[in-house]
């Protein structure tokens, strides 16, 4: 009965102040907006269990290298050793994924699909819509090729066919026995559509050329992630003893598959979520300080309740009752606009890969969401309500009855402001340098030079089927007659070729330098490098420019032929100020085959293979003639006489004049390649740029506000001050000198804790150290000026007063 | 009239609000001597304070002259008469205004702070005889709050004191006391004005106004009666000052 007669006049007190009302509940549903935004997002992302049973044991087993989550996949050998003898892992299988041509109706298409062990299909306790996956016979090397398809793939190339059980489909040019069709959206374990046996021994082959893999298994019940990343640890340590040549340095790790995609950069996760429970800190002490202000303002209506014996709950309780009804109507509000956010953020995180998404990435209001809410919402009620309701219902009624308190801020009173003005100091720096690391980070990725001309530019894929270009000869001719024909096309100008273009991750291989003594024959013993094949002419025709010696040209073709072409990155590493023309390096490789040495003919100047700024951005590059070692899988990179749809159209033709079964994939301008490659980046610095301009918002409101109300309730004391010869310029001084101290104390531990946080977060991301000294200095400008500006502005006001008033302020 | 403290001339302060005019002091004249104890009284809102504030220079008249000390002090920049009113005014208010996060000689110190032409050894000193001049001395450590009315206000007359200035002004100086502190506080106030203090004083209660030599009684904005009290307490005899 109380209650209810409580929140009627909290109900009426809000209704009486429209505009504060109004204004609190936007920040609070600004506040628990935003920060349940990045919550839900990265639940979604990350933490979220995979939609299984048992998705919560549900894990993937990747490989490290000296420390560093590379995410990379084992050695199909080492992964076998880890399953023998790990403890803590149940049910574990193997799987790698594969890019396939599947030969249908309309010609070929490529799809993404995996390679796996039997079990794959248990360990996500799926059954199958239609038919059965395979079995472990299946799975031997040389049985009968089979296939498990998926639901969008027996839709769309099957029309989905009731028979389609016992069909035969062309898959790389080798007709595979269609034994199942998986339910929709059964995408697992990330984008595949179609899931074929690994067909492999291990034990057959040499370590070299046993293939690899990831591993996937049930975390055993008592067993913990960090127990299993022990053993795991204990294993490959063995691992490396046994084979130091190729396993020193190299660990495994088991994530649950979502973290295991987020790799090193679940740091920039970490920070996020800081930055989102801060930034509800900082919207929760701004209407915190809004409800204080007005519960002071009601002091002396407080101070007649209790003298009219009203108990100290029932004062608790109706000012509580004000920060539920703003809380709860604020949380509402953010609840929707998040809701809005969610379905925003699915379209835009499907623009982040070409083809489909991975399936886990389903944004929307969930179970874990509405609990953070429900959380947010009783901490926001509990900080909001909590200082205003104990300050008011505490204080000395008599006191404030007889009025024996003019002249100055009480010790509590201002001990309590200062301490709102610092943490929101603190706050807004924290949750504005990481916003700023991350902006920074973007616009420092958007603007980098991959050292290549990338406009006008339209690129594709082509893998050749092993089945019919199993010989070197008969990829090295596919390719020629394909840049030769497609050059010939009025709508494409110059034809490039290579197995990676500049920000496209190529593989990293081990080089060793002729003369130069290495400590151990151990893989981490020598300089790594991006080791890239091309076909003659396209460096130079992508713009890479030559530094020193020559381009590739028809002397270096034919696999008998040994030369390579350096980056000046790595001239620079392992040369200094001499030439390398004429010197000789090698790829380092455990085949027991005689060394093969390349001679330098040529250096060109350093292109990144990924973000400029990163650390694979910077490693430097080695680039061989393709037919010198020939690849099935290359990009095709074709300068724009047309437009696109021409372009392509040509493109497709010519392809299918070459091999009908040959599909060209990923076909987009080279241009929108790059920009998709920074669209992740390019969202979560929107999203920080919105929580940026949130937080000076709140910041700037929320200091101003306190700023406000503390020097209102100086007013006296300034008037006091005045009439006993204080000058105006004096008292300003002093208040500014008050503000700036503030701004110190907040200020300090917000640059450590903030420049703590960007530090790894510009790790991860890249971002100059420079940069992040900048975005300090930047941002405590910007508090700065905002405490000072909030300081001042009530101060003058305050000022502006005759002395006489002052002292007569109410 | 070398012994003259304050002259005002057709002194005007009016107050301007969305719709109303008001004349809080309307063409008032008026001279205070050195040495003077003043007294000035009236109804509620007839602008008794709002003459002390003019006379303190905590506000500014519309039109008149202010002649303090001399000097005219009707147009000053603010910097300027915020030094007058540190050096040359002491103030005393009817509910202390004592600083409540200062203790009682800090707050003694204030306006002594605001100077630049004492040494700190001055500064010490002059506030130990403010205090024992209201014999707080004893009380030096404690803060506002620890005090009773009386002697808030005993500090209030130590801090309006400390700084010597020519004129103490007094805005309902026993207003917030019980008798008896009150009859202390107007024995301070006596015995400061036979020490040759200036002091002009708004009161509300007969009996403190009955101690002022000089009574002015104002009304509406005017000085209506301006009595000379030949013998302080009695209210047999006046003369006209006032023009």
């Amino acid at each position: 009965m109380f209650m209810l007669s409580d929140c009627r006049y909290a109900l009426r007190l809000l209704a009486k102040s429209p505009g504060f009302t109004a204004l609190t509940t936007l920040v609070m549903a600004a506040g628990i907006g935003l920060s349940l935004y990045l919550f839900s997002f990265i639940n979604t992302m990350v933490f979220k269990d995979l939609p299984f049973t048992d998705g919560d044991s549900l894990v993937q087993i990747s490989q490290s290298r000296h420390g560093a989550l590379e995410g990379n996949p084992l050695n199909y050998q080492d992964y076998q050793m880890l399953r023998e003898a790990v403890q803590g892992l149940d049910e574990m299988g193997a799987y790698r994924n594969v890019t396939v041509n599947l030969s249908g109706r309309d010609g070929a298409v490529r799809y993404s699909g995996v390679r796996a062990e039997p079990n794959i299909f248990q360990l996500t306790r799926t059954q199958p819509l239609m038919g059965r996956t395979f079995n472990q016979a299946e799975n031997l090397p040389g049985a009968e090729p089979v296939v498990v398809i998926g639901y969008d793939l027996w839709k769309s190339q099957f029309a989905g066919a009731s028979d389609i059980l016992e069909r035969q489909v062309k898959i790389d040019g080798v007709s595979h026995r269609i034994l199942g069709v998986m339910p929709q959206d059964y995408l697992f374990p990330n984008v595949a559509e179609l899931w074929l046996p690994l067909n492999e021994s291990p034990a057959a082959v040499s370590r070299q050329q046993a293939g690899r893999v990831y591993g996937l298994a049930h975390i055993k019940s008592g067993y913990s992630t960090t127990e299993v990343n022990q053993q795991l640890a204990l294993l490959m340590e063995r691992l490396a003893q046994r084979y130091p040549q190729t396993n020193s340095g190299l660990g495994a790790y088991c994530h649950s598959i979502p973290l295991s995609v987020a790799e090193d950069g679940i740091a920039v996760v970490y920070s996020m979520q800081v930055a989102a429970v801060l930034i509800l800190f900082l919207a929760s002490f701004n209407v915190g300080n809004l409800l204080l202000s007005r519960a002071i303002e009601r002091g002396k209506e407080t101070a007649i309740r209790m003298a009219l014996g009203a108990p100290r709950a029932r004062l608790i309780s109706q000012l509580l009752w004000e920060s539920i009804l703003i809380c709860t109507l604020g949380g509402i509000i953010g609840l929707l606009l998040l809701a809005w956010g969610l379905e925003v953020t699915e379209r835009v995180t499907a623009s982040f890969s070409y083809g489909r998404q991975v399936f886990w990435f389903k944004f929307g209001i969930d179970a874990f969401t509405l609990k953070v809410f429900l959380l947010f919402l009783v901490s926001t009620i509990f900080i909001t309500g909590f200082l205003p309701a104990w300050k008011n219902s505490g204080g000395d009624f008599n006191q404030v009855l007889r009025d024996g308190t003019r002249g100055a801020l009480s010790k509590k009173t201002g001990r309590l402001n200062r301490v709102l003005v610092i943490s929101e100091i603190f706050l807004s720096l924290t949750i504005l340098i990481v916003a700023g690391v991350i902006v920074v980070s973007r616009y420092l990725e958007e603007r980098a030079d991959y050292g290549v001309k990338t406009d006008n530019i339209l690129i594709a894929s082509v893998l050749l089927p092993s089945s019919r270009y199993s010989q070197a000869q008969q990829q090295v001719t596919l390719f020629n007659q394909l840049q030769s024909q497609l050059q010939q096309q009025s709508a494409l100008g110059d034809v490039m070729i290579s197995t990676a273009l500049p920000g496209m991750p190529a593989p990293v291989t081990a080089i060793a330098i002729d003369g130069k003594e290495y400590l151990s024959d151990q893989q981490t013993s020598f300089p790594r490098a991006n080791h890239i094949l091309v076909m003659p002419g396209s460096l130079a025709k992508l713009g890479v420019e030559l530094r020193q010696g020559r381009y590739f040209s028809a002397q270096d073709e034919g696999q008998d032929k040994a030369t390579v072409i350096v980056t000046d990155s790595f001239v620079t590493a392992h040369f200094g100020d001499q030439s390398p023309l004429g010197k000789r390096i090698r790829v380092v490789d455990y085949d027991g085959q005689t060394p093969h040495w390349l001679t330098i003919v040529g250096v060109v100047r350093h292109v990144s293979q990924d973000k400029p700024s990163s650390a694979d951005g910077r490693m430097p590059s080695v680039f061989r003639p393709y037919s010198q070692l020939p690849q099935a899988q290359m990009v095709l990179a074709m300068r724009l006489k047309s437009d696109v749809h021409s372009a392509t159209l040509a493109l497709r033709k010519t392809l299918q004049s070459l091999d009908p079964e040959l599909p060209a994939y990923r076909i987009e301008t080279y241009q929108a390649f790059l920009t998709r490659k920074t669209g992740p980046m390019r969202f979560l610095s929107g999203v920080f740029l919105l929580f940026g301009c949130a937080t000076v918002l709140l910041t700037a409101s929320g200091i101003y506000g306190l700023m406000s109300n503390t020097i209102r309730q100086r007013t006296q004391e300034i008037g006091v001050k005045r009439a006993l010869g204080a000058c105006e310029q004096r008292i300003a001084r002093q208040l500014l000198l008050a503000g700036a101290a503030q701004l110190l104390w907040g200020g300090i531990p917000g640059l450590i804790v903030g420049c703590g946080l960007g530090y790894g977060m510009s790790q991860v991301m890249a971002t100059p150290p420079q940069a992040l000294f900048l975005i300090a200095t930047l941002l405590i400008l910007i508090i700065g000026a905002v405490v000072l500006t909030a300081t001042w502005l009530p101060t003058r006001r305050a000022l502006s007063m005759e002395p006489a008033v002052a002292l007569r302020y109410e | 009239m070398n012994n003259l403290l304050i002259k005002i001339d057709n002194l005007k302060k009016v107050y301007y609000s969305e719709e109303l005019e008001t004349h809080a002091l309307s063409d008032i004249s008026l001279s205070i001597a050195k040495g003077d104890y003043v007294s000035i009284s009236g109804p509620s809102g007839c602008g008794k304070s709002t003459l002390l504030s003019v006379l303190g220079l905590l506000d500014t008249a519309t039109a008149g002259r202010y002649v303090l000390a001399g000097h005219d002090v009707s147009n000053l920049p603010n910097k300027e008469r915020a030094r007058i009113r540190n050096q040359e005014i002491g103030f005393i208010f009817q509910s202390f205004n004592l600083i409540s996060d200062l203790d009682v000689k800090e707050n003694v110190a204030l306006p002594l702070t605001y100077r630049r032409d004492l040494s700190k050894a001055q500064r010490k000193q002059w506030v130990k005889d403010a205090l024992d001049k209201v014999d707080m001395s004893h009380r030096a450590k404690h803060y506002p709050s620890q005090l009773s009315g009386g002697q808030q206000q005993r500090v209030a007359v130590a801090r309006a004191i400390a700084g010597k200035p020519s004129l103490l002004l007094a805005d309902e100086p026993t207003g917030n006391l019980d008798s008896k502190n009150a009859e202390a506080v107007m024995q301070l106030l006596d015995k400061l004005h036979a020490d040759g203090a200036t002091i002009c004083m708004v009161t509300h209660d007969p009996r403190s106004a009955s101690q002022a030599k000089r009574r002015l009684e104002v009304l509406d904005g005017r000085i209506v009666s301006d009595r000379l009290q030949l013998n302080p307490q009695s209210e047999d005899k006046h003369h006209v000052y006032a023009k």
